[in-house]
């Protein structure tokens, strides 16, 4: 049982770290971003090209990092901008459906070009006990970086002059438009780090488990359900949400079954949205 | 469009007044009948012209099938502008309640297709419902409706006592009655998307018609001159999904094999979407125009299957940002703007 939950709380440091970068392009433009799994997954595919053709894995893994933050950087500075144009529903639904394009591209090029490729970072050495429980290595490190990810941003966020700035502009656009911040500079960065964050998670994920070609559509249903349950914008929701949903995902895998786990997950996005759409952490905004 | 709400006067019977819909604005019932009539006569052409190639009936089939899941979906969220993104899922509820019922219970296919088209209608006007009543926007309808499509395919792939799971589902019952051949099944499938046309053109010249689109155009508005928005929000979510139900139940038994895919949201959603983005949302011919469309580029593109997500892909990028009211749509307002550039016809949306 202790291992079970230790190992959905290293599944769960993954879930919210994937929850993050989509619940803070949703809260900054109102863009629900249907491609943030197949741009994680191109990252991923990247570092695995680049470590295919005789990279050292750690430049390998900063291509691949900078891959998909360039992607997410040019997707806000030329498909979103008609999306921001618009308001209300129409923005909301104009930018749902031109990701979810933007995910069918993303995913046909990979599996057009790279069938059968797949990311797999092997960490050597031997497992560490923890609490009595025997943790790979791998999984230590992955949640090393998710953690220290999710330090990093909250440190960002509530301390530096930028990320106020992009929180500023979550809560009311107008007003940090009054008061001199840019929304449309401070979307093209979340767009970037969120390309950043997803290809991440891919990475941190490949650490335990390969990382096929075509999981894209698996992790961008599984950052929904996290930012959805967190609450559509909030950071610390998401990773709230994610740990628990990690922990609801193993236990009920070792116990129940898969099949069941995945109506379990996609049941508490369901719930969550018709009890309190706000999310277990969301400011209360639709 | 936007000038039908503002000009609304609910005395009026609705015939007199014009029907603010793909074509001119006219109320003669042949007028506004006349163009199911031509699709019907072109359709019931094709064997004709195909009959001999099984494959090509095949795709033909697959076409007809569509355009009535298009048609469903567009009574749902082309008038009513609920993002449902389990048209796949309603579809399979349909085909696996037709095709378990008549051949476990031995109950007549006529009225397991009846009862699986009732328990789609209930399932997506029990989502509507909720939709509405917490009044979600399109988003959170489209995420919970979403969760429903992955959900019963799990449920599909789990409970293989019922369904198989991925082995799928030989349905016997109806393969041996008037469903036999090959072209029978096809014209089973073209009366149902007729019937559906005829449904929806009748909407739309009714009062309802005007409900939906005074909804659409600015809800609050609608429900400030008397339009019960939610009554009409889940009665689309009943009619669509029924629809949709019956004609996934009617393809189980011409078909005659069911499984998980042929119902999966990459399988169905993805393309409805496609298909209705193209013909034109809420018009009454767009589904018949984008299934065709599609059907036709999908036999185009049968040699390269390798990038047609792609293909399909770019298509939504393309057909959204482009062409917001479809293509079909826009190609028309073209022609009907050439043709008398008097007036500044100017279209929003």
């Amino acid at each position: 049982m202790k291992a079970v939950v230790l190992d959905g709380l290293v599944l769960g440091l993954q879930f919210g770290l994937l929850g993050v970068g989509l619940t803070l392009v949703y809260g900054l433009g109102g863009v629900l971003n249907l491609a943030h799994g197949q741009l994680a997954v191109l990252g991923a595919m990247v570092v695995a090209l680049r470590m295919d053709a005789g990279s050292p894995a750690v430049l390998a893994v900063l291509t691949g990092l900078a891959a998909a933050g360039a992607v997410g950087l040019l997707l806000d500075r030329t498909l979103l901008q008609a999306v921001y144009r618009r308001r209300g529903e129409s923005r909301v639904l104009l930018g749902l459906l031109l990701m979810l394009g933007v995910a069918f591209m993303i995913e046909g090029f990979l599996v057009w070009r790279y069938p059968i490729e797949s990311l797999r970072l092997r960490i050597g050495g031997d497992p560490v006990d923890i609490l009595g429980v025997g943790m790979r290595t791998g999984s230590l490190l992955a949640s090393a970086i998710a953690v220290g990810t999710g330090a990093a941003l909250v440190v960002f966020f509530r301390l530096t002059p930028l990320g106020k700035a992009v929180r500023s502009v979550i809560q009311n656009e107008e007003g940090a438009q009054l008061c001199g911040v840019n929304p449309a500079m401070v979307r093209t960065l979340v767009l970037a780090l969120s390309g950043v964050l997803a290809a991440l998670v891919a990475i941190t994920r490949s650490m335990t488990s390969p990382v096929p070609v075509d999981a894209g559509i698996d992790l961008t249903i599984l950052a929904l359900i996290v930012a959805v349950v967190g609450g559509l914008g909030s950071v610390s929701g998401a990773f709230l949400a994610g740990v628990l949903l990690g922990i609801v995902n193993t236990v009920s895998a070792h116990y129940i079954g898969t099949y069941v786990t995945t109506i379990v997950l996609l049941g508490a996005a369901a719930v969550t949205i018709v009890l309190r759409p706000s999310g277990l952490l969301g400011m209360g905004r639709e | 469009m936007a000038e039908a709400t503002t000009t609304e006067q609910p005395e009026l019977p609705a015939t007199t007044r014009p029907v603010a819909t793909v074509g001119k604005a006219t109320g003669s019932v042949v007028r506004a009948y006349a163009p199911i009539a031509v699709v019907g006569v072109l359709a019931a052409l094709l064997p004709l012209h195909y009959g001999d190639s099984r494959s090509m009936m095949r795709l033909i089939i697959g076409g007809v099938l569509f355009a009535a899941y298009v048609v469903g979906f567009n009574v749902i969220f082309g008038s009513t502008g609920q993002l449902f993104l389990c048209v796949g899922a309603l579809a399979g509820l349909g085909g696996y309640a037709s095709a378990i019922l008549s051949d476990r219970s031995g109950l007549p296919v006529v009225l397991a297709l009846l009862v699986a088209g009732g328990l789609a209608a209930v399932v997506g006007g029990l989502l509507s419902w909720i939709a509405v009543s917490r009044s979600l926007g399109v988003i959170f309808t489209g995420i919970v409706t979403l969760a429903f499509s992955l959900a019963f395919h799990n449920l599909l792939l789990g409970q293989r006592d019922l369904t198989r799971g991925e082995t799928g589902l030989v349905v016997d019952a109806g393969s041996d009655s008037f469903l036999g051949e090959r072209v029978p099944p096809y014209y089973a499938l073209l009366a149902l998307v007729l019937a559906y046309l005829v449904i929806h053109r009748a909407l739309q010249r009714s009062r309802v018609g005007w409900a939906f689109r005074a909804l659409r155009d600015d809800e609050i508005a609608a429900e400030l001159t008397g339009v019960d928005v939610k009554l009409y929000r889940v009665l689309a979510g009943v009619l669509g999904s029924a629809m949709i139900g019956l004609a996934g139940a009617l393809y189980a038994h011409t078909e005659g094999f069911i499984s998980p895919s042929t119902y999966a949201f990459g399988e169905v959603d993805v393309r409805v979407l496609v298909m209705l983005a193209f013909g034109g949302i809420g018009s009454l011919l767009g589904p018949v125009i984008g299934s065709a469309a599609f059907t036709a580029l999908d036999e185009w593109l049968a040699s390269s299957n390798e990038y047609r997500l792609i293909i399909y892909g770019a298509v939504i990028v393309v057909l959204f940002l482009g062409f917001p009211q479809g293509v079909a749509p826009s190609v028309h307002a073209l022609v009907q703007r050439l043709r008398r550039r008097t007036s500044g016809a100017r279209r929003r949306n």
